[in-house]
């Protein structure tokens, strides 16, 4: 059997009386692009938090590549790459430097880290930023660049929390077809967005979470049998989109409705 | 954002959804009141964490320190006030009006870190006319320090000036007040500006030379009054003539200085009131009425900056920055490859410091953000002054051969390190989301305090030289068991500074806005508790001092300090052990704390 490169058992995280994830059980395969998608508050960041280290679980284990990840475990470290929802950045460095210092950060040797940073530069359309701060970055050059600081070392798992947030469309394309490419060559990725146009093109499977719990995990086809099932008989044949799939899954009929009742609203 | 009462359909009363009213009208008092509401609750809030009620308790402290020296400060303006006009040198009260002015707008600025700011950019979406805008940006400073301590010295000045003479109470009333309005302004006006300098990359830079470039000057004037102090080598009778000579040789410039002061604002305050007390009115209104139009100016300058942010100016994407970036574009459109981008590039691959280790990637890191951060800047050299400043007391004029007290050396170190207390105690403070990268990168958080120690050892080992040399150029050279033990004193309270300094760093932390002199969120609990590690060390080495001069020993002090400095680093190392358990313990605390928006 196939060592998976994400695997979770239990993972719960409370915050007080608040459990925000609640017993997650999640396996992802080795080169699989996968979109984890959950309403505003269900756990998505939470949970990406305790999959990269950067938040200790209540409860459950997580696993990257076959071996028990935790705060100590410095050699996984090395093999993933993460956006996270705070993106990591030095507002004070210019992008060189930043991606010059976070490569050594991971290990690479001075010569490599400058190669790399100019390559991923060029490739995000940086490169006649290098006198500018971070700080003076706009939203979508900074998200670049925490995308281009979360591959300079060449990761075979990577975490993105709304990497797409924020970008224009022509940056959009071009992150697309980076994060195929890697796929492509055996990486695996985890995804989470708002955009779900994006996932449905991009993964191959998906797990949904709401109010901490995971309420979906499949191909998209399984899920979209899934929820077909439900349906009255002439609408099983439709193909349903994502999207649609996702507001039956999470119940968000009821919020959509409840909008209507605001009268007041001009 | 307020429950106005009366409501309409819509939520809002009559008055309030027709006409506004002004910044007093019911909807201004219904967003003041709900704004009062938001503090409260913000603080009580604050209160449910243990960390609030530190906080909290420390603030009362600091409060209740800041009220006593206010009034100790008030107390004495209030008497030299009134044995000045009592006494008939009422000239005299320029001088007084001038030092006010001075520690009003230099104390906020010393103690920027120690105050915690509200942000009134989040009013900006509410419907806020720029007058209750501006209102409240006053308003909720009005309980600053340096508010509080120059309130308490101008209410000493109106006591020591009522007592002598009751008979001018409006006047000075009304002097002092327009004299207090005017600093509250300027104040308010010069940080708002320095902040908005500081958003753009150009100005930035230029504010920082001339930060550089004002601290070196001070450094050069080291050698000019070296050679006035050494004046009391001289015989008392000599002396006499030297401070004859130096008076007529000053005098056509302190005529000048005058000449211009009575119309800057400490002066023209000081000249209304002693036109008061001399029966000249008309002189006296104008003088009131000019110290009037300063403050106004001050206003007005505030308002140009405060009416900016109303309108939604993003300080990071300042006009004039703007246009520099779309210059640049241009520029680099036109020449692929540019001269400076190669620089920058050359620059980042050479790097600052050897080695490609994380240790050199941290140190360089560090360096060039501290090279941006101007507070920090600020921080460490603005005790070099004091050491300048502070060494003249060590002179002693009383013999005919005057002596140098015989610590001074050590003492004026002190002084150095001080300026490295938030350097030391909040290591973590300026990296903002950036502390993520040490809990992802396989780098271990020793590796990364152990960077930031070494660089801060190697920059407070800069300041030392620096200040021993300042010492040496005021005073003369020490005794070399002197300097002896205030190198070994260094060696062992800076491993205890950093061991404590890493702790506090990791438990205490706050984010230290580095765009920012003012307007910043401090701790007053890491502050405060930063000052008490600092004194039990400044303690075991005075102790130490006092021994060996109790024993005339002096050459004995030096060895202590190294035993002791063994005991110190071994703590650090303890500490420097445990710093990844420690960190990861708190790693949710530490990013929430770091990564809040100021």
């Amino acid at each position: 059997m196939e060592t998976a490169a994400i695997q979770t058992h239990g993972l719960t995280r409370r915050f007080g009386a608040l459990t925000a994830v609640e017993d997650v059980t999640l396996s992802v395969a080795p080169g699989q692009f996968f979109g984890f998608l959950g309403p505003n508050g269900a756990g998505k960041s939470t949970t990406i938090k305790m999959l990269t280290g950067l938040l200790e679980p209540t409860a459950g284990t997580v696993e990257i590549l076959g071996k028990p990840f935790g705060a100590g475990a410095l050699d996984l470290k090395r093999q993933i790459g993460v956006v996270p929802e705070g993106m990591a950045l030095m507002g004070r460095l210019t992008a060189t430097e930043y991606l010059h210092f976070v490569g050594r950060m991971y290990g690479l040797d001075r010569e490599t880290t400058n190669l790399r940073t100019q390559e991923l530069l060029d490739f995000m359309q940086l490169s006649n930023e290098t006198k500018k701060l971070v700080t003076d970055f706009s939203h979508g050059m900074q998200k670049k660049l925490a995308l281009a600081a979360a591959v300079i070392h060449g990761p075979k798992v990577l975490f993105l929390d709304e990497p797409f947030e924020g970008v224009d469309a022509i940056a959009a394309g071009m992150l697309k077809s980076m994060l195929t490419g890697m796929i492509n060559r055996g990486a695996t990725i985890f995804l989470t967005t708002h955009v779900l146009e994006i996932v449905e093109r991009l993964c191959s499977h998906v797990a949904i979470i709401s109010k901490g719990r995971l309420v979906a995990n499949g191909s998209l086809d399984e899920l979209r049998a899934g929820v077909a099932s439900t349906l009255p008989g002439a609408e099983q044949e439709q193909r349903l989109t994502l999207e649609e799939i996702f507001l039956s899954i999470v119940g968000a009929g009821e919020v959509q409705e409840s909008a209507q009742e605001l009268t007041w609203l001009t | 954002m307020a429950d106005l009462g009366g409501a309409d359909r819509n939520g809002m009363s009559g008055a309030a959804a027709v006409d506004a009213g002004g910044m007093l009208g019911p909807l201004a008092r219904a967003q003041y009141g709900a704004l009062a509401r938001l503090r409260w609750r913000m603080f009580s809030n604050g209160m449910r964490s243990n960390k609030g009620a530190l906080e909290l308790g420390a603030r009362t402290f600091s409060y209740v320190v800041y009220a006593i020296m206010g009034l100790g400060l008030g107390t004495g303006a209030g008497f030299a006030t009134y044995f000045l006009v009592a006494g008939g040198q009422w000239r005299y009260l320029t001088v007084l009006f001038w030092v006010l002015a001075f520690l009003w707008q230099v104390i906020p600025v010393m103690l920027a870190s120690f105050q915690e700011q509200f942000d009134l950019g989040i009013l900006l979406r509410f419907p806020v006319r720029f007058g209750s805008y501006v209102l409240l940006y006053l308003v909720f400073g009005l309980l600053d320090i340096s508010t509080v301590l120059g309130g308490l010295c101008c209410a000493g000045i109106w006591f020591g000036f009522a007592a002598a003479r009751p008979s001018l109470l409006p006047w000075i009333t009304l002097a002092l007040g327009v004299f207090a309005g005017f600093n509250i302004l300027l104040v308010r006006a010069i940080f708002v500006w320095i902040d908005r300098w500081l958003a753009q990359r150009r100005t930035r830079e230029i504010l920082g030379a001339v930060f550089m470039v004002a601290l070196l000057s001070m450094q050069l004037l080291n050698p000019t009054l070296y050679q006035t102090r050494h004046s009391g080598k001289n015989s008392p009778r000599q002396q006499v003539e030297k401070i004859n000579a130096a008076k007529a040789r000053y005098k056509p410039w302190l005529k000048k200085a005058n000449a211009v002061q009575i119309w800057l604002p400490p002066g023209l305050a000081a000249r209304a009131l002693r036109d008061a007390i001399e029966g000249r009115r008309v002189q006296g209104v104008a003088s009131l009425g000019l110290l009037g139009f300063y403050a106004l100016l001050a206003g007005g300058v505030l308002a140009i900056r405060l009416k900016a942010e109303y309108r939604g100016e993003n300080l990071g994407s300042a006009p004039a920055r703007e246009m520099a970036v779309l210059s640049r574009t241009k520029a680099v459109a036109s020449f692929p490859g540019a001269a400076s981008a190669g620089r920058e590039a050359g620059w980042a691959r050479d790097g600052i410091i050897g080695g490609s280790g994380p240790i050199a990637a941290v140190m360089e890191k560090d360096v060039r953000s501290l090279m941006r951060t101007l507070p920090l800047l600020y921080a460490i050299g603005a005790p070099l002054l004091l050491v300048l400043v502070f060494s003249g007391v060590f002179i002693k004029n009383g013999g005919a051969q005057p002596s140098m007290f015989p610590l001074a050396l050590p003492v004026c170190m002190v002084y150095a390190q001080l300026g490295f207390t938030q350097v030391f105690y909040n290591n973590l403070g300026t990296e903002g989301a950036g502390i993520q990268i040490y809990f992802l990168s396989p780098t271990p958080f020793r590796t990364v305090l152990l960077a930031k120690n070494l660089l801060h050892s190697l920059l407070f080992a800069a300041v030392a030289v620096l200040a021993g040399v300042l010492t040496t150029l005021r005073l003369g050279v020490a005794d070399n068991a002197v300097i002896a033990a205030t190198a070994a004193w260094l060696v062992f309270s800076l491993p205890c500074n950093l061991a404590a300094g890493n702790l506090f760093s990791l438990k205490m932390p706050y984010r230290v806005n580095p765009g920012r002199l003012a307007r910043q969120r401090g701790s007053q609990a890491n502050a405060l508790l930063s000052l008490l590690v600092q004194l039990c060390v400044l303690a075991v080495g005075a102790s130490v001092f006092t021994l060996v001069w109790f024993l005339d020993r002096m050459w004995l002090a030096a060895p202590i300090f190294l035993v002791l400095a063994v005991g110190a680093v071994y703590a650090w190392r303890r500490v420097l052990d445990n710093v990844d358990a420690i960190a990861y313990g708190r790693r949710d605390d530490l990013m929430q704390t770091l990564m809040k928006q100021s």
